[in-house]
């Protein structure tokens, strides 16, 4: 058995070739990104401006749509995407279920939740604070997901955890707006921010997550040789001298870092997690190393051209990148559930 | 109607003592067990106490009497506008939708078998929901639309849900994960719509689509209420069905329960319970699975009680809906936040409780 995974490895398309493709297209995207939106501006201009002829870079009106708005939320997209597409495949293996995303397993409103309460308690203003108080809601979050993955006898199949997921984010965005409901202006800034938008995002911000992120998705690769030991069984992991329950807590710790950075940085985007790991997996084999690289790159495309579309869609106005992917994400879903394959899968009672 | 027509006979029925009301030679019967009844009296009372409750309880707290003196008509004026034209209305709203949702909710759980099978887990809410907002953005009704809109926009998102699940499944976990999918995006096209409405039509909205009964009263609910009181026998009717289904499909069909048709007719009233409710006080969540559960955990599963599951309905949703009142007076919490909050946990227990659901 192991011995044909190994030979299957060798026969597989080049992963790296793949992964630079990739790389080729998400340019392509950024150059579109830095080229599009409001602040009317034409294309042209802004490629004078990212070439670097002098009067383009002189232009006051142009340097700061570019400056303040287009690239930071350019680079917002490409980092939120590959730390949401890692964050859902380290959950997929973990829990052994195809369904688990941060967003439908309530790590999410865990973040926000938080956020709210460091700012109706404890004065929370800063974009730090919000960091930190993102990241303290979302550990409870994947904290308790996680229990009840692993929840002692009882049989907890992907459609039942994800049915958790929601239990625990109604909750959640429930205590939420009962801590919203005094105040209509930060209610009105809470829902903006809670659609998961882009707009707002500058590189100050940016700087500030990067640590929490970059920690993050180290520890994601570190933690890929235990976790690939993890899917072989508990004891396999054991007599491979790993061990499963410090692997668990990690990976709990690493989603959560991910996550609660991405939401801070962005407002709660669903589904990502779930088409990220699913296009990789299209593409790859079991071999988790592959899977992480690949749901990187691709959730980095997807909010990507996620996020040119709310600009685009709806002008003058912007959708909210959670939106968007929301509208892809909900059909994908629908699509697993008739693949035969994933069906299985979905609806076997190991989920494994 | 003569003596020999009717008999009333004691009966054994799953151990407990029921009392079978037979007439016209045992062609119709109706059988009452005790534990039935009783629980239907706790909820009585229950019921009535909530009520009173939920009159009393809000920005201005009144007492019992002075309760008693407004419905009588012997209080002040003051006292009894507040009682009869704001408080009792909106009570008797609550009421009807809380008691539509637990029985949509009872007979889609015992179609499908399925505990996690609720309108709102599929969708069918959220649907009802959206075409309200179509119609309010599109045209230039009042604040709230039309009520019979919820239950056509219900009844819109239940077949979408069947045709693309492909029918029920045998679990209907299939069904669930489709309705997931449906309700995120119909709540994406929900919030892009609010996005691009003014903002004070899109706040009174906004907390309409959480599930919200302020400014709701006699006038949804009495089209509703009749709506309703039309469409309960049949659900009558369709639960005892569904309640030799529980024996098994083979049993079902061999004592002559037509499968297809009693699935078929119990999902479509399922949906336009929901929908009518949705019509009332938008989609509030959790009375759907709640009510039903804590039935089946009183009676034990073999019951079917349509009756009692929505008379603990309509004390879920009055409750949560004075709860929300009170708490942050002079303010409001809309009671799909309360239902939400309290109902998370329960779903929660739910699942890990039942090794089966």
């Amino acid at each position: 058995m192991f011995a044909v995974k190994l030979i299957k490895q060798h026969n597989e398309p080049n992963i790296w070739l793949i992964s630079y493709l990739l790389i080729a297209v998400l340019a392509i995207f950024l150059l579109i990104s830095l080229t599009t939106g409001a602040g009317y501006i034409s294309v042209g201009q802004s490629l004078a401006y990212l070439l670097g002829q002098p009067d383009a870079i002189a232009d006051n009106k142009l340097a700061s749509v570019m400056e303040t708005l287009r690239m930071p939320r350019t680079i917002a997209a490409i980092i939120i995407g590959g730390c949401l597409g890692v964050a859902g495949t380290l959950m997929q293996t973990v829990t052994r279920n195809p369904l688990a995303e941060p967003g439908l397993l309530g790590v999410n409103a865990g973040a926000a939740l938080g956020v709210v309460i460091g700012i109706s308690f404890l004065a929370a203003e800063t974009g730090y604070a919000y960091l930190v108080w993102a990241i303290l809601g979302a550990l409870v979050g994947s904290g308790i997901i996680l229990w009840v993955a692993n929840h002692g006898s009882a049989v907890v199949t992907p459609v039942k955890l994800v049915l958790a997921g929601i239990a625990i984010s109604a909750t959640f965005h429930g205590i939420t707006s009962f801590l919203l409901i005094n105040s209509q202006a930060t209610y009105d800034q809470y829902r903006y921010w809670v659609l998961g938008s882009l707009a707002g995002v500058d590189l100050k911000s940016i700087s500030q997550v990067s640590p929490f992120l970059v920690i993050g998705l180290i520890a994601s690769l570190i933690l890929t040789r235990p976790l690939a030991s993890l899917m072989l069984g508990d004891d396999v992991a054991k007599s491979l001298g790993h061990k499963p329950a410090l692997t668990r807590f990690i990976v709990t710790i690493t989603v959560t870092l991910l996550a609660g950075g991405s939401v801070a940085l962005a407002g709660p985007i669903s589904f990502l997690g779930l088409i990220a790991p699913f296009l990789a997996r299209a593409i790859t084999g079991p071999a988790l190393f592959h899977q992480l690289i690949l749901s990187a790159l691709f959730g980095a495309l997807v909010v990507l051209i996620a996020d040119i579309c709310a600009r685009l869609i709806v002008q003058p106005f912007e959708a909210s990148v959670g939106v968007i992917l929301a509208i892809i994400g909900a059909p994908l879903l629908i699509g697993l559930t008739h693949s035969s394959r994933f069906s299985q899968l979905i609806l076997s009672k190991t989920g494994s | 109607m003569t003596d020999s027509m009717i008999k009333l006979a004691l009966t054994k029925h799953h151990a407990d003592r029921a009392l079978a009301v037979r007439l016209n030679n045992g062609r119709y019967s109706l059988v009452f067990n005790r534990p039935v009844i009783l629980l239907s009296a706790g909820l009585i009372v229950l019921l009535i106490l909530s009520v009173l409750g939920s009159l009393s309880l809000g920005a201005t707290i009144l007492n019992f009497q002075t309760v008693f003196d407004a419905l009588l008509g012997q209080s002040t004026q003051s006292q009894q506008l507040l009682v009869n034209e704001f408080r009792l209305p909106r009570v008797v709203a609550g009421l009807i939708a809380g008691f539509a949702l637990a029985i949509a909710g009872s007979l889609i759980q015992n179609v499908v078998r399925n505990r996690l099978a609720t309108p709102d887990v599929l969708g069918i809410n959220e649907g009802a929901a959206l075409l309200m907002l179509i119609v309010l953005v599109s045209s230039n009704v009042g604040l709230m639309g039309p009520w019979w809109v919820a239950p056509v926009g219900a009844f819109v998102s239940g077949i979408l849900l069947l045709i693309i699940a492909k029918g029920l499944g045998t679990q209907g976990y299939r069904l669930i994960l489709v309705g997931l999918a449906l309700t995120y995006l119909v709540r994406s096209i929900s919030e892009l719509m609010l996005a691009h409405i003014n903002s004070l039509h899109a706040s009174a909205t906004y907390s309409w689509s959480v599930g919200n009964l302020n400014g709701r009263g006699y006038e949804v609910a009495e089209p509703i209420a009749i709506g309703l009181a039309v469409l309960l026998p049949l659900v009558l009717i369709i639960s005892r069905q569904l309640k030799i289904f529980q024996l098994g499909e083979e049993l079902a069909s061999t004592l002559g329960v037509n499968i297809f048709q009693t699935q078929l007719t119990a999902i479509c009233l399922a949906i336009l319970f929901a929908g009518l409710a949705v019509g009332i006080g938008g989609p509030i969540g959790f009375v759907a699975i709640v009510a039903p559960v804590i039935i089946s955990k009183i009676l034990g599963s073999t019951h079917l009680a349509m009756i009692n599951t929505g008379l603990l309905g309509g004390i879920l949703v009055i409750v949560a809906d004075t709860l929300g009142r009170f708490l942050v007076a002079p303010l409001e919490i809309p009671v799909g936040v309360l239902t939400s909050i309290l109902g998370g946990p329960f779903l929660l227990w739910v699942l890990l409780s039942n090794k089966n659901t």
